[in-house]
C-alpha cells in the first residue's frame, strides 16, 4: 500500500478546480466588468480605472490581516478606529514639529500598539468574545482620536509625503504595488510558513491545537498585532490621499473589510479560505463600487448589491455541498481496507 | 395494587456497537431508598435514561404501580411523577429559584395568561422550608452553592409531585455536612412516601441511606440483596466479579531509571498530594472511578492546568511547565481523552493531523516543506498501521481505532521520555483495541515510561506493571501486579485510604 499515493478525487480535476469560490468570483468580477463598460464607454479608460484603483486599495491593506483574523475564527471591528488613531497622533506630532519619518514610524508603533491590545484582552479575557472586546476598543480608539484634534482637521504634510498615496513607479500606482507586495507576502504566510499552518489549525479546532503544543495565545496576539500595523499602514496611505486628517476618517471601514473577506470565501466559522479569495474580492468590490458611481447609480443601492453578494457568498457554498453530496459520499462508501 | 412502584424487567438496550444494556431487570418499592451499583460503564446510566425516557428500551417491560407504561419522552416520565437530579445541576443559573422550580410547569392566570409569580414564590418557599432550605426563592441560583442547587432541584421534583426521584451521584460534590443534609432530605423524602432511586460510588453513601442496593456489571443485572444481608467484600465481589478472559500483548518490558517523578502534586479542587515515579520502560496504569482526578493530574503535569502544589522531577531534574509545548520540548507527550474534540483536526488529512504537533521540525525556518512533512507523516502511519488509502484522506474518514492511531503517531513526531495515555481505547472497537495495546506495549519495551490512564479495569490490571489508583483527589493506592486485583482496586477506588494502604503509598513515595 503505498501511503503517498493520491485518489483520483484528490488528485487534480479541471470540474473541481473550476468548482472553486474564487473563480465564482473572477466570474462575477468579469460579469461586472462587462455590464459596467457596455453601460458606460468611460469603464475601460485607463487613466479613470488607475484612479478608481488609487481610491479603493486604501483599506484593502486591512483586509490581508483580517483574512487571518477570521481563519482563527475570531473577528476585529476596531481596525477603522485604529486608522484614525494612528493618522491622527502621526498628523499631531508633525504639527508639533516632530520630523515626519519619525512620526510614520510611530504612527505605525501606535497601530501596532491597538492590535496588540485588542489581541491581548482576547487572550487575558477569554469569557469575552472578540465581537465585545474589539467593540469597546473600537469605541475607545475613536474616542481618544477625537480627544486629541476633536474637530479640526489637520494637514501641510510634507511634499514626498504625498508620493503614497499618489505616486506612481514606471506608471504604476505606488499604492497598488504596495498592495500587491503585501498581499503577496500575507499569502506566503498564511500558505507556506508554520505560522500560517498553526492559524488554520487553531481556526479548526482549538482545543486539539493546544493539547499538540500550537501556542494558541501567542499567536492571536501576534495575529491582531498585524491587523493594527496593517490598519496604520492603511492610516499613511489615506492620510497622503487627502492631504489631511480628522478624527473622523475610515469610518466604517471595518464592515467593508469584513465583507470582502467573507465575499472571497473566508468562512467566519474559521479554518477556512484562502487569501487569493479575499484579494479578488477586493477588486471586485472596488470595480463595481466604481461602476456604478459612472453611471450615476447612488451609493445606496451600492450597498444593496453588496449586501446581496455577501448572502450569496455565504450561501453558495453550502448549495454546492448539497448538490455535490453524491461526489462526497463516494469515498467513505467506498471499502476503507482495515487490519481486522 | 402491586407491590412495587416501579419495576423494570428484561431491559435490553443496544447502542450502535454497544449493549448497554442486557436484559436487565429492577424492583423500587414505595417509600423506598435504593442503592444501584456498578463500575464505570456498567449500564447505570442508560438505566435512567430508560426510566427518564431519554432512551427507549429496545426490549423489556416497565410496570408502574403495577401497570404497564411506555416511557417514550422525557413528558412522559414527568408526568408518570419520576423525576432525576443529577450530579452536575442542570439549571438556569441566572434565573431566580422560584423559575428554577416551576421551569416548564409555571402557574399562569388561566383568563390573561399572566404568570402569577406571589403565588409561584408563595409554593416555593413553603417547599423550601420544609426540606429546611433556610434561603430565599427569590435568589439568583447561581449564586447558591451546588449543594443548595440540589435542594432547589428537589424542591422542583416535589412541585411536579414526583413519586419517584432519581438522584445520580448527588454527594459527589458536596462536603461531609452537606452530604448529612442531603441524607436528611433524603430520609424526609421516604418518610413522606417518595422512593429514592440512589447511585453513589460511596460506601458510606449507601450503607447509610438504603434499605437495599442492587448491582450491574458489564451491562447485566447481578443481584439485589437487602442492605444487611451483604457485606462490603460481596458487593465488591459483585461489581467486579469477572473473568478476564481477554489476553493482553504485554512484554516483559526492562525497566529502567526513574523518569517522572511527581511529588505532592496538587490543584484546589480537583486533587490533593498525589505521588507517583514512573520508570523507563514502566507502564504505570492510573486508574479509579470517573472524577477521580486522573485527567486532571495528568493535564496539570502536561502544562495543560496550572498547578497549586508539588514539584515535577524529569530524569531526576526539577522542572516547571507552563504549556504543552513546554512539556513536549521537554519530552512529555499527551494522548487526550477525546479524541475528536482534543486530539485531532477533524477535517486535515492524516498528514497534517500527524505533523501538528512538531511542524516545526519538518519546516525550514517556518517554510512549510510538505514533501518533508509527507515523508515523515508516511513513516509514522506505516509504524502505526493507519488503514487507509493515503495520508491525504482526511481523518474524519477513519475508524475510531485508526483515528488514535493517528494521535499516537502525532506523540511520536516529538522527542519523548514520557508518555501519558488517558483512556487510550475509550470509543474503540474490539480488534483495534487489541492494536492499540501492541503499540503500547512495543513503546514501553522502546524504553518509554507510559502513564495509562484507563477506567477500564482488565485494561489497567493487564497492561500495567504497577497501579496507582485514586480517589476523589487523592491517592488511595498503589499496588504492584501481583497485588493488583480487581477487587483490590475497587475498595481503593471506592473506600477511604484503609491502613494497609496509607504504608504502601507512604513507601511508594519514599521510592
Amino acid at each position: 500500500m503505498d501511503l503517498l499515493r493520491r485518489d483520483n478525487e484528490k488528485g487534480f480535476s479541471w470540474k473541481g478546480f473550476f468548482l472553486q469560490w474564487e473563480w465564482m468570483l473572477i466570474l462575477i468580477f468579469l460579469l461586472v466588468t462587462a455590464i459596467n463598460s457596455y453601460l458606460s464607454p468611460y469603464y475601460l479608460n485607463y487613466d479613470n480605472l488607475r484612479d478608481a484603483t488609487m481610491t479603493f486599495l486604501d483599506k484593502a491593506f486591512i483586509v490581508l490581516p483580517m483574512v487571518l483574523i477570521i481563519i482563527l475564527a475570531d473577528i476585529d471591528i476596531s481596525v477603522a478606529s485604529t486608522v484614525a488613531l494612528s493618522a491622527v497622533v502621526m498628523a499631531d506630532l508633525y504639527a508639533m514639529g516632530v520630523p515626519m519619518e519619525v512620526a510614520i514610524l510611530i504612527c505605525l508603533a501606535v497601530g501596532a500598539l491597538c492590535g496588540f491590545i485588542n489581541g491581548w484582552l482576547i487572550v487575558r479575557f477569554k469569557e469575552l468574545s472578540a465581537v465585545i472586546v474589539t467593540l469597546a476598543t473600537m469605541i475607545i480608539y475613536r474616542g481618544i482620536a477625537y480627544m486629541m484634534l476633536e474637530d479640526q482637521a489637520v494637514g501641510q504634510f510634507p511634499e514626498w509625503f504625498k508620493f503614497l498615496g499618489w505616486g506612481y513607479v514606471f506608471g504604476i500606482p505606488f499604492i497598488l504595488i504596495a498592495f500587491v507586495v503585501c498581499a503577496i507576502a500575507f499569502a506566503l504566510l498564511l500558505h507556506k510558513t508554520t505560522f500560517g499552518r498553526r492559524i488554520y489549525a487553531i481556526g479548526n479546532n482549538p482545543t486539539a491545537s493546544r493539547f499538540s503544543g500550537v501556542q494558541v495565545d501567542r499567536i492571536k496576539i501576534i495575529v491582531f498585532t498585524l491587523a493594527g500595523l496593517m490598519a496604520a499602514v492603511t492610516a499613511l496611505f489615506l492620510t497622503s490621499r487627502m492631504g489631511s486628517t480628522r478624527p473622523n476618517v475610515a469610518t466604517g471601514y471595518e464592515l467593508d473589510v469584513i465583507a470582502m473577506v467573507v465575499l472571497g470565501g473566508i468562512s467566519t466559522a474559521g479554518g477556512k479560505g484562502r487569501m487569493i479569495g479575499a484579494v479578488i474580492a477586493v477588486f471586485l468590490i472596488g470595480y463595481l463600487r466604481y461602476g456604478l458611481g459612472l453611471i450615476n447609480i447612488p451609493a445606496q443601492a451600492l450597498l444593496i448589491i453588496i449586501g446581496l453578494l455577501l448572502i450569496g457568498a455565504v450561501m453558495v457554498p453550502k448549495l454546492k455541498i448539497r448538490g455535490s453530496g453524491w461526489r462526497k459520499a463516494k469515498p467513505a462508501d467506498a471499502p476503507v481496507k482495515r487490519a481486522l | 395494587m402491586s407491590e412495587y412502584v416501579l419495576e423494570l424487567r428484561g431491559i435490553t438496550k443496544t447502542f450502535p456497537g454497544v449493549r448497554a444494556l442486557d436484559h436487565v431487570h429492577f424492583q423500587l418499592k414505595k417509600g423506598q431508598i435504593h442503592a444501584l451499583m456498578g463500575e464505570n460503564g456498567a449500564g447505570k446510566s442508560t438505566f435512567i435514561k430508560i426510566i427518564t425516557g431519554v432512551h427507549r428500551p429496545d426490549e423489556g417491560e416497565i410496570y408502574f404501580q403495577g401497570e404497564r407504561v411506555d416511557i417514550n419522552h422525557p413528558k412522559d416520565a414527568q408526568q408518570l411523577g419520576i423525576a432525576a437530579i443529577y450530579q452536575h445541576v442542570t439549571c438556569f443559573p441566572d434565573l431566580s429559584v422560584t423559575e428554577n422550580i416551576f421551569m416548564g410547569h409555571e402557574k399562569i392566570d388561566k383568563g390573561t395568561k399572566r404568570l402569577l409569580w406571589k403565588q409561584m414564590h408563595q409554593e416555593a418557599q413553603v417547599l423550601l422550608t420544609e426540606l429546611g432550605a433556610d434561603f430565599d426563592p427569590k435568589t439568583q441560583m447561581g449564586a447558591l452553592s451546588v449543594a443548595q442547587q440540589q435542594i432547589v432541584e428537589i424542591a422542583k421534583a416535589l412541585s411536579t409531585n414526583a413519586k419517584i426521584i432519581i438522584m445520580d451521584e448527588p454527594t459527589a460534590a458536596l462536603t461531609k455536612r452537606e452530604s448529612e443534609e442531603l441524607y436528611r432530605i433524603t430520609e424526609q423524602l421516604r418518610d413522606r412516601g417518595v422512593s429514592v432511586i440512589f447511585i453513589s460510588h460511596r460506601f458510606e453513601d449507601m450503607y447509610r441511606l438504603a434499605s437495599q442496593v442492587t448491582v450491574f456489571r458489564d451491562s447485566r443485572y447481578i443481584g439485589s440483596w437487602a442492605i444487611n444481608e451483604i457485606s462490603q467484600e460481596d458487593l465488591i465481589v459483585a461489581m467486579v466479579g469477572r473473568e478476564i478472559t481477554q489476553l493482553f500483548p504485554k512484554k516483559a518490558a526492562q525497566i529502567g531509571e526513574e523518569v517522572l517523578r511527581v511529588d505532592g502534586l496538587g490543584r484546589t479542587g480537583y486533587f490533593k498530594n498525589v505521588s507517583f515515579t514512573l520508570h523507563r520502560g514502566e507502564i504505570l496504569g492510573l486508574t479509579g472511578l470517573v472524577g477521580a482526578g486522573r485527567s486532571e493530574v495528568c493535564q496539570a503535569i502536561f502544562g495543560l492546568d496550572a498547578l497549586d502544589a508539588g514539584k515535577v522531577f524529569l530524569k531526576g531534574k526539577e522542572i516547571h511547565i507552563d504549556n504543552p509545548l513546554q512539556a513536549m520540548e521537554l519530552g512529555i507527550g499527551y494522548l487526550p481523552e477525546d479524541r475528536q474534540k482534543q486530539g485531532l483536526v477533524l477535517p486535515w488529512s492524516i498528514s497534517s493531523n500527524i505533523t501538528l504537533p512538531a511542524i516545526g521540525k519538518y519546516a525550514k525556518k517556518g517554510w512549510l516543506s510538505r514533501h518533508k512533512e509527507d515523508e515523515a507523516a508516511k513513516t509514522l502511519a506505516q509504524k502505526l498501521q493507519v488503514k487507509a488509502r493515503s495520508i491525504y484522506d482526511p481523518v474524519s474518514s477513519l475508524s475510531g481505532g485508526n483515528q488514535q492511531k493517528v494521535v499516537f503517531a502525532k506523540l511520536l513526531t516529538a522527542q519523548l521520555d514520557v508518555i501519558i495515555l488517558d483512556e487510550p481505547t475509550k470509543g474503540v472497537d474490539v480488534g483495534a483495541k487489541s492494536a492499540i495495546y501492541e503499540i503500547i506495549s512495543d513503546l514501553a519495551s522502546q524504553g518509554y515510561g507510559i502513564l495509562l490512564v484507563s477506567s477500564e479495569m482488565p485494561e489497567v490490571i493487564g497492561m500495567s506493571d504497577r497501579i496507582v489508583v485514586m480517589r476523589e483527589g487523592r491517592v488511595t493506592a498503589v499496588l504492584d501486579r501481583e497485588e493488583a486485583t480487581q477487587e483490590a482496586i475497587l475498595e481503593a477506588s471506592m473506600v477511604s485510604i484503609s491502613p494497609r494502604n496509607r504504608e504502601q503509598i507512604a513507601e511508594a513515595r519514599m521510592i
